[in-house]
Order: C-alpha cells, then structure tokens, then sequence
C-alpha cells in the first residue's frame, strides 16, 4: 500500500491556509458572480414556487403574487400523476446507470489514454459522433430492437426496468467516457510508473490509483449519467409501462396539450417538478464534497 | 479478432430478428385470431387472457380515472373472464410514438382510444381492424349511437375502423352579467352578429371576445368552421383537390385577424394566449365571449369569478359577410371532436376487445361515464336522457348533433398545420397593425400548396 | 476493458442507426408502415426533397448559430461559477446546489414557466418596461430567436459549470502555491496557471453542449409551439413536425442523417484543430 501513496513534495515549508493560496477569484468579484447567477437562477425558481402555490386560473391569467393560496397542490399531486412511484423508478434506473456508466467510463478512459493502439483514435471521435445523433432518429429503431430481442429470445424487454437502463447507460457512455478521457489525461504519470516499478497490475493501478484520484471526474460523469436518464421522456414514454414509468414521463401529462377548453393543471405541475428536483439536489448536496481536494487529498486517502 | 467474428455473428442475428418482427408484424390480419363476428350474443370466454387498452390521460379527474380503470376491469372480468390493463398517453403525439412503435414491432395495446382527428390518420396505416356488419353487430349495432358521432369513424360506411366513444364538441362560453349590462337580449347567430356584440361589450379592460391566437389547434377550427358553413370543405376529397386559397377561407382569415386589428374587441396580450389564457380571461370577468371552448372548461369555470353567471351557446352557424348560409354551405356548429376507440389489427384479443367496446358504449357506462368526466355521450339513449336534465348542457349537445367531421384523409394532419401556421407567421405582422391582402394570399397560396402535396401523397 | 462499452453502443446505437439510415432512403409513411419492410426504396430522392422543398436548410442555419451562440454565451458563465465556488465559503454546498437548478428541471417546465414569463404584457415586458424599453412580442417575430438563446442559456450553463468544477480539481495544489509565491495577480495566474489546465475540461464542454443545443427538441416545442414561428423553427422540431404531424417517417430520417453530417463534418474538424482527440498538447507541455 504505502509504496503507491507518495506525496509529491510540498515547494512550500510552512502551512499557509488554503483558501488563500487556492483563491482563483477577488473576493468582490466572487461575492459578484455569486449574488448574480443566484438571482438569475433564483428568479424564475421563485416564480415557480409562487405558481405552484397558485390556483391554475391564477397562473393562466399571469398572476405573480396568488391571490388566492392552494398549499394543497403539493397533496394533490402525489396521487395525480403517481409520483412515488415514478420517483421511485428514476431513483433506481438513473442510480444504476450513475455507478455502472461511471465504472465503465472510468476504466474505457485509462484504457484510452494509457495504452497506444491502432484505432485509438478512430475510437474517441467515434464517441463523440455517436454524441451527436439526435435522439427522435433513433427512437423507432431502438424500439424495433428491443422488440425483435424479446421476439427472438423470448425474454421480456420493452416495459422492463432493464431496458431502459440498458438504453441510458448506453447513451451515457460515450460521454462520460470523455469526460474520464480528458480527467485521466490530466493525472501525473509519477504515481502509476512508481507503482509498475513496484510490479503492480494494470487492474490495481486502475483501482488503486486511478480511481482514487479521479474522483472528482467519476463523480461529474455520474451525475451527468444520471440526469441524463432523470430528465429523457422520449424513450422512457415508449418503453416503460405503467409500472415501470419513470417520474419524468409521469411529469409529462401535465405537459400535454389540452385541446378541450379546460385548463392545465399549472399549480400541480410546478410544484411536481419542484418535488422531482428535490432528490437531485441532495443527492448533489451529498456527493459534492467529492468535489473538493483534488490530487493531493485523493492520493492521501 | 474473434472478438469481430462473433460480433457479425451477433449482427447478423439482430437483422434476422428485426426482419422476423416485421414479417409478424404485417402478416398477422384480422382473420388469423378469430373466426371474428360468428357470435354477437354467445358468451366469450376471456379467463386468463388480458386486455391493454391504451387511453388519454386524463388531467382532469386523474383520480377519478384511476377507480374507473378499476372499476371497468372488475365489471368485464364478471362478464367474460379476462382482465382489462389500462396505459395512459400524456398527448396525441405520445399516442402515435406508441402506435408507430407497436405496428413496427407488431406487438403492443389491443384497443386504442383515439382522438377523433387522429382517425383518419390511424385509417390511412392500416394497422386497424375493418367493422364489417358482424363487428359493428359486437359492439352492439351502429344504430345505438348519436348518428353525427359516427361521421369520422371511416372514409364511409363499408370502411369505418372507430366506435365513438366520447363527445366533446365545441361551443362558446357567454358571461350572462356583461350581456346584459351591454343590452344584448339575443345570442349571436351569425359571426357578424358575433363581432357587432364583442364591440358592444369592449370597454376599458373587459373585451368582447378571448381567443387564442397562440393555440396550436383553435385557428384552424375557427378557420374549418368559417369556411365550411360557406361550402368549402378545406380538402376536396372526390377530385383529390385543397382548396384554402379561395375566397371564402381568405374571409375567414380576414376576420379572424380583424378581431384583434380593426374591431379591436380582443385583449391585445391574446397574441400570446392559448386556448387556455383565453378561458382564463373569460373566468376572470375580463370577456364576454369564449369561442371554442368545450363542456370541460366547467371545471374551471365553476371555481372561477364568474361560477353561476356564464352559460354556454352554439358559436355562429352563418360565415362572415353572410346573412344565411349559402346553398352548398353547411350550418356546422363544430368539428366532431372527441374520442374514438380502434382495434389493432395484430391484436390476439379481437373478440375480446369489440366485446370490452361493447361494454364501454352502453347506456349505464356511458351515462356514468358522462357524470363523472363530462364528456357527452355516444350512446343515443344516454344522450337523450342528458338533454332532459341538464340546462347547461343543452347547448352542447345540440352542438354534438349538429358537428360535422374534418375531411377523412391521411392528408387532413398535414392540413390543419397548414391552416394553423398561416395565423402562426401573420401574428408579428398583427401586432404591427394589420396583416395586409396580399401577404394573407400569399400566405394562403403556401399553404394551399403544402395541402395539396400532402393531398397528392395521400393513397 | 472497452469490450463491454463497445458492445452495447453496437447493438443499441449502431445497429439501430443503421436501421435509420436504410429508414431514409425508403418512403415510409402513414401509409406504408404497417408494411415497412415492402415500403418503395427510393434512393436518395428524401434527400433531394428534404434539401429542394423543405426549410431544412433554414433550419440547420438557426440551429447551429443558436446553438453556437449558447455555447458561447454559457461559457464565461459556467467557467466563473465554478471558480467562483471552488474555495470554501459558509454556505457552498447550498450554492453548489442551487446552481445546479435550471439543469435539473424539467425541459417542458423551464419551457412553460419561461412562456409565462414572456407572455404579452407579462412579468418579463413589465421588468425590461420598467428601463423604457418595448421589446414586442417575445415569443413570435425576429425577437423569438433571441428568447430562444436566452432561455436555453438558463437552463444549460450548469453544463459548463460542473465540468469546470471537476477540472479544477486536478490543479496541482503546488501549482497555486508556486503562483502565490511569485506574487501573481489573480488574472494573471488564472490566464497563465488555471486556465491552461481546465483547457480539455472547457474545449470538449464547448462540444458537448453545442451538440446538445443542436438537438435540443423539448424546449423549443414547448416554448414556441407548433407550428413554429419561421425565426425558430429549429431542426430538432421541423424533423420531428415532419415525423409526427406529417407523417413521413422517411423524410424526416434524411433529414436527421443530413444535419447528422451538417454537424459531424465541423466536429470532427473542430477535435483535429483544437487536437482534443489526440491530447497532445498535454504530451508535448
């Protein structure tokens, strides 16, 4: 263990405190930048905790301050669109496909940067072409496929669990992928040629060594993963089934069109979508910490 | 590079498998599953089998959709046996991802509500089973339902694919208190008569009328009905002919706009409205018309400022510029609008699902059906037995009866958009005072040439 | 350890593709798709039509410039969030968070709360009426472009944000220490010392949310509806108004295979210019 822990050595003597040293911005210009983007963020959000405390006829007419107070959208809600139970789906979908796309990518990247082969190249542009084909050319045939593998094996796959997480993870891939690609090009090679020196295995330089230091990458990558999966409606509204529904798609009926004279469910749906950003941002509350450190603190750990 | 031979191997698999699917999926006719319509009246036996039916959404009354499922499975399990599963769709774009995906694939939902202007649409895929005599005699005859609901089930008689499931035809929204403080004691008859009240009642912030400019569907209602009730059918179907740029459409158009630029009797912000700001304004007390509304809107109009003081009336059955209509003009009071129900035609449960049909369009489920969504019935003797109850409705129904359905043409989709994207290009040109003739014949003359593309496309 | 990724983008994205690319040269439609294996091939004929006789071409103009400009315009922003959270403050893990808010929502929901805003007479023509200015209609009209960059820009600069954060962290603490040493500006050390190491991190965002700009379908439909005003008639909702409301499946899959090679041409040339693909800026340094 302790021959792969080397601490590069510090050009400084005394401990100064980080945040002084680390400091990228003025603090004015932080303070700035901080206040602006949350009041552009936080004013639309706000608009939508007020409509979603709003009557619908309320939100239609363009209301910004209720006139009247409907708390109970956030009651109703649950029972309209079955929300627990699309939450739930998402929850275990999108987390599944966040770990295994994130473990895949993490180990596809080193590969891809530490190892010089014929196609390597081909590979990486390959991915990012992949990147750009839009999703609606590619619904009908996806669905075709999952179709004729259940015809042809006789196992189910359209409304399963499995085949949705099938379909994000493959479309997270390429990406995070990338993401592990440019992250593990940045890593210095003294630790790894330190451990090969030490006779250690391509398998526990990549646990040992890559893993640990690139936390910060596996952790973005897996958050895109996962919102990638939270926020598609296009193939989980055709491959899921009642049971099976995502929450994203359960959030679309309040999208629909209604064509009949009546209004949309406006209140319900904002504070749906406001309840459906919830788990996000804890679960990003949660794994933000991983964010910090960088090199140094990964390989101490 | 064994790794690349098993990896043909497996490719080659995929496109066998993708070719079988679409082999079943399009060689699987009605015939193959039943002997269909030998028996109306013999008792089918469903036990162990399931029926999926795919269904709107309903925003409305979510929960109350929910115990109905129930309810709808309970009872035709103590018929025949068979469960009934329920998949909801969230839009009509939703549905048709869905119905592309099973005939495709040649696997998914047995019975499809669809909207009624989505029908001849799902005709033109062939993917829906035919109601021959025998079928029609399964969901019991077409002489138990509202004879104007079955105007959009098929091209005609001998090639209808729907049963009428729901009403929801369209009428206007009339606030009784502002009528009466403008002295209007006579509901308008005629679109002329329309605009001449809306500018009676337009003072400082109430206008006469609220429209949706910015809807994706009302303009082209406004413009079908206009132009109908003058005798131009939009898509002339026996001479395979779109006529939008002529006269009578040209008018509709003109005073569809002049509301807003030269009556000046609509809320300038309607530029941006849809439908649903329209009634928005109209619960607020701010218009004293609402055309294109349907029964629904009286779940937001009971909760609303103007509860109890609204009515409903048939929308004008006379075009602009007119006093009568013309002699080829019809007096439609709408478009058929509503929900429809189709059987695919990969569908194992054939029998089963015109059986499930059956069940749905009786007079005790559609009365029920009426009372707990608002939707007007299909089923003639439930329509009769709403008409002597409700004082509301009365309108409505009278509106069901007098609709008259959009052309029956895999084209029809292609020109409503049409239709609708003329006022979508004008709205900037409305703002800034008026759309001028020529630029509407110009715009005219576009769409008429997408209609007639699609129209020469359609088989 | 590539073999497992290699594999499932083979059968659930190139398999398929492949499927898309035969869908476009046969004239599958409403009426030929119960039959889809017997539909007419027609060669290229969906392409010369999409080309000749549909706004395809207006619309891959709209979507790459709008799609560029949004790349363009998220970049400082995304890039300042994150420097400007990197270092520990009472509060961070809450403004990490509430940072990452527009990217979370809802497409449909940013579209609709945005279309509120934007309505005639709405909260957004009170607060730009209130410094005197007229903007018109928002929502139809040449300004429709811009409401579109402004409103996907809300929503996708977290993008940048997130990836930038993540690059940041594999600065050398050394590397800050060596700068506060020589006494650097903070600019300076930021052009000089920072910056160079987030350039992977930022290039490749550049790419990635140009592509997802590009095809950036639910907010454009929402926002403007359909049909959609001519200045925003983007190529993710004239493809998919051509699928679903007109019904050619074919038409509609030339037209994603064209801006599929109206996008990948640039890309590619793009990776080979700014040597993304091959790293080697980083090998050479």
């Amino acid at each position: 263990m302790s021959a792969l822990i080397i601490r590069p050595p510090s050009l400084t003597g005394g401990r100064r405190r980080d945040d002084d040293v680390t400091r990228l911005l003025p603090r004015p210009l932080l303070v700035t930048v901080i206040v602006a983007l949350l009041l552009v963020v936080l004013g639309p959000v706000a608009y939508m905790v007020l409509a979603s405390l709003n009557s619908d006829i309320g939100v239609a007419a363009g209301e910004i301050w209720p006139r009247e107070w409907h708390p109970s959208n956030y009651l109703h809600v649950w029972s309209t669109v079955a929300l627990g139970r699309g939450l739930a789906n998402s929850l275990i979908i999108c987390g599944a496909v966040a770990v295994v796309c994130a473990l895949v990518s993490v180990s596809a990247a080193y590969v891809l940067v530490r190892y010089a082969f014929r196609g390597r190249l081909t590979v990486l542009r390959g991915l990012l072409g992949l990147q750009s084909i839009p999703g609606t050319l590619m619904l009908l045939p996806v669905f075709v496929l999952f179709a004729s593998a259940s015809t042809l094996l006789g196992i189910p796959t359209i409304g399963t669990r499995w085949a949705v997480f099938l379909t994000y993870l493959t479309f997270a891939l390429p990406f995070s992928t990338w993401v592990m690609v440019t992250y593990v090009r940045g890593l210095p090679r003294e630790l790894e040629e330190a451990a090969r020196i030490d006779g250690a295995s391509s398998w526990r330089v990549l646990t040992r060594i890559i893993v640990p230091l690139s936390w910060p990458g596996i952790v973005v990558s897996a958050i895109f993963a996962f919102l990638l999966g939270w926020n598609d409606v296009l193939f989980a509204s055709v491959m899921t089934n009642p049971e099976t529904r995502t929450a994203a798609v359960a959030l679309q009926v309040f999208g629909a069109t209604q064509e009949t004279g009546a209004l949309p469910l406006y209140g319900q749906m904002m504070a749906a979508s406001l309840i459906c950003a919830v788990p996000v941002v804890v679960l990003y509350l949660v794994f933000q910490r991983y964010l910090v450190g960088g090199l140094t603190a990964g390989g101490v750990k | 590079m064994k790794a690349r031979n098993a990896m043909g191997a497996l490719a080659g698999i995929a496109v066998v498998g993708l070719a079988l699917a679409g082999c079943s999926g399009s060689d699987s006719p009605a015939s193959s599953s039943s002997p269909a319509g030998s028996a109306t009246a013999a008792k089918i036996d469903g036990t162990g089998k399931t029926v999926h039916v795919m269904i709107a959404a309903n925003g409305l009354y979510p929960e109350q959709q929910k115990t109905w499922f129930g309810e709808v499975s309970d009872k035709f399990k103590a018929e025949t046996g068979a469960t009934v599963e329920f998949e909801t769709f969230a839009s009509a774009n939703d549905e048709l991802t869905k119905i592309q995906t099973s005939v495709l694939s040649g696997q998914g939902p047995d019975v499809y509500s669809l909207g009624t202007t989505f029908t001849p649409t799902a005709y033109a895929t062939g993917a829906f089973m035919t109601l021959g005599d025998a079928e029609w005699a399964q969901v019991g005859g077409r002489d138990k339902f509202v004879p104007s609901t079955l105007g959009i089930s098929g091209p005609d008689e001998k090639n209808e694919i729907a049963v009428p499931f729901a009403s929801r035809p369209f009428v206007m929204a009339y606030n009784k208190d502002l009528l009466a403080a403008a002295g209007i004691t006579d509901l308008p008859t005629t679109w002329d008569e329309l605009t001449d009240d809306a500018k009676k009642l337009t003072t400082g912030d109430v206008h006469g009328l609220a429209i949706g400019y910015a809807d994706g569907f009302d303009p082209w209602k406004f413009i079908w009905g206009m132009s109908i009730q003058a005798g131009n059918p939009i898509l002339n179907l026996e001479d395979g002919k779109a006529q939008i740029d002529v006269d009578p459409t040209q008018t509709a158009y003109q005073t569809y706009f002049d509301w807003y630029s030269k009556d000046k009797v609509v809320d300038p912000a309607a530029l941006g409205w849809k439908n649903a700001q329209a009634v928005a304004a109209f619960a607020d007390g701010k218009a004293g018309f609402v055309p294109m509304v349907s029964a629904t809107s009286r779940v937001t109009l009971d909760k609303s400022a103007v509860a109890g003081k609204y009515a409903y009336a048939l929308m004008p059955t006379v075009p602009p510029g007119m006093t009568t209509n013309p002699g080829d003009g019809k007096p439609a009071t709408s478009i058929i609008s509503g929900d429809n129900m189709v059987v695919a035609k990969y569908s194992k449960n054939q029998d089963l699902a015109l059986a499930l049909i059956n069940m749905l369009t009786s007079t005790e489920n559609q009365t029920s059906y009426n009372k707990t969504f608002g939707d007007l019935p299909t089923n003639q003797e439930a329509a009769t037995a709403i008409q002597t109850g409700d004082e509301l409705l009365k309108p409505v129904l009278e509106s069901s009866a007098g609709a008259i359905g959009t052309p029956f043409s895999g084209a029809w989709g292609d020109t409503q958009l049409a239709l609708t994207n003329v006022v979508v290009q004008a709205l900037p040109a409305l703002q800034a005072g008026g759309v001028s003739e020529s630029d509407l014949k110009a715009a005219l003359q576009t769409a008429q040439s997408t209609a007639q593309a699609s129209l020469d496309k359609a088989k | 350890m590539l073999a497992p990724s290699g594999f499932l983008m083979f059968f659930v994205i190139l398999v398929p593709l492949a499927l898309a690319f035969y869908i476009s040269v046969i004239d599958l439609d409403q009426y030929t798709i119960q039959h889809w294996l017997k539909a007419p091939f027609v060669g290229l004929q969906n392409y010369v039509e999409a080309i000749n006789d549909t706004s395809l071409l207006h619309a891959v103009r709209l979507s790459v410039s709008q799609a560029l400009l949004v790349s363009l315009i998220t970049m400082p922003i995304g890039i300042a969030a994150a420097l400007a959270t990197q270092n520990a403050f009472r509060g961070r893990a809450v403004v990490r968070s509430v940072f990452l808010v527009p990217y979370i929502l809802p497409a449909f929901v940013v579209a609709t709360v945005w279309r509120t805003m934007m309505h005639p007479q709405g909260l957004l023509d009170h607060v730009v009426g209130s410094v005197g200015i007229d903007v018109g209609l928002w929502l139809n009209g040449p300004t429709s472009f811009w409401s579109l960059v402004l409103v996907q820009s809300w929503s996708s600069w977290p993008f940048y944000y997130l990836l930038v954060l993540a690059g940041l962290q594999s600065v050398d603490k050394e590397v800050h220490e060596a700068s506060a040493l020589d006494g650097a500006l903070w600019w300076t050390k930021l052009r000089y010392v920072v910056l160079p190491y987030l350039r992977g991190s930022i290039l490749l965002a550049l790419v990635i949310s140009f592509l997802h700009n590009v095809n950036a379908f639910t907010l454009p439909y929402v926002l403007f509806g359909v049909p959609a005003p001519h200045d925003v008639e983007v190529l993710p909702v004239l493809t998919y108004v051509t699928s679903f409301q007109s019904f050619r499946f074919g038409l509609s899959a030339a037209m994603a295979v064209v801006s599929l090679a109206l996008v990948v041409v640039p890309l590619f040339l793009y990776l080979r210019a700014v040597r993304l693909d091959s790293g080697e800026d980083r090998v050479r340094r």
